[in-house]
């Protein structure tokens, strides 16, 4: 279903439900995904993206439809992450990299976490960068964003998130360079 | 510690997604999120784009409606105050006020003249029926313009 059919329909009580629904299953694996490489572990990322969810259906209403549903709920997503993460570091008092160090550790220990020594070294390298940083790495590498559309998600210039990446592609080569 | 650089590209490495989910977790995401959104209010009962549209005209509607409804509620309440306040007064109350304060006057005793077709009683005027008609005599009546 089109992002205007189900904005349609959302917009009509009778099926305001059916649309919800249709719009979670459209997207749910893009947010979780999003969320899920910035705060490592499931049930974090679960929580968050349930509670991206209830965020759309509360203000589905007051989106402007002259921007993209999509890029829309990332960037609830991307406040949801970086909200969560600087609660964290707020609440343990640790610097920013204790807490990258904390979810490293959980990339070597976690179950549902899995790959080859060198994609899983890929994922601690990423845990070195800003939170910001790693969010532009991961649109553009993984999720494969225009820059105009991450321009339109994080409110930073093509120019900068063209600038970001490129020095972030260089710390994670440097890094996976070292034995 | 012993490192050792390698030429290496992130081009060169497959991308590949490491973390996994629960078996069957995005079949059963959907139902768990319309349930918590069964308990959550929305924000806004009217449309958006409806509300842009009629969110100008309402301010200087409402304004209207509040100058329009004092003025009526005004005009109604003002004879019901006065009536409720005269007859919060007794009767006799009010012959004493006028017996002590009033003083009659040819005006005054024409307007009798009137008064006693309304019915009222011989109390009320405080009067005989003599005593008024010799009053009635010494003013003649015939003589006074109105």
């Amino acid at each position: 279903m089109e992002d205007k059919e189900i904005l349609e329909k959302f917009a009509n009580p009778d099926s305001r439900n059916l649309a919800f629904n249709q719009l979670v299953r459209k997207y749910q694996q893009k947010v979780y995904w999003h969320i899920r490489k910035m705060v490592i572990e499931h049930e974090d990322a679960d929580d968050l993206t349930q509670e991206v969810f209830l965020k759309v259906w509360k203000n589905l209403e007051n989106f402007r439809q002259d921007a993209q549903l999509y890029t829309w709920l990332y960037r609830i997503a991307t406040n949801e992450c970086l909200t969560f993460l600087s609660s964290k570091k707020r609440k343990f008092f640790l610097p920013i990299n204790d807490v990258a160090t904390e979810l490293a550790e959980k990339i070597d220990s976690s179950t549902d976490i899995s790959g080859d020594e060198i994609q899983l070294k890929l994922q601690k390298a990423l845990l070195k960068l800003p939170d910001k940083q790693r969010l532009v790495f991961n649109m553009k590498y993984y999720d494969e964003l225009k820059y105009e559309e991450i321009s339109e998600i994080l409110g930073t210039s093509v120019g900068a998130l063209k600038a970001s990446y490129h020095l972030a592609v260089k710390k994670i080569e440097e890094f996976l360079k070292q034995d | 510690m012993n490192t050792k650089h390698t030429d290496f590209n992130l081009s060169d490495l497959p991308k590949r997604n490491v973390y996994q989910v629960p078996e069957d977790y995005f079949d059963r995401l959907p139902m768990r999120i319309m349930e918590r959104t069964a308990a959550a209010p929305q924000h806004q009962w009217l449309p958006a784009q409806v509300w842009q549209q009629v969110r100008v005209a309402i301010a200087p509607l409402m304004l209207l409606l509040l100058f329009v409804g004092v003025f009526y509620f005004g005009l109604e309440l003002q004879p019901k105050q006065d009536s409720h306040t005269m007859a919060a007064v007794s009767d006799t109350e009010i012959v004493d006020y006028l017996s002590t304060y009033a003083t009659v006057e040819s005006n005054d005793l024409a307007e009798l003249n009137t008064l006693q077709q309304q019915e009222l009683t011989s109390e009320f005027i405080n009067v005989s029926a003599a005593d008024a008609e010799a009053e009635l005599e010494y003013y003649n009546l015939k003589d006074t313009e109105y």
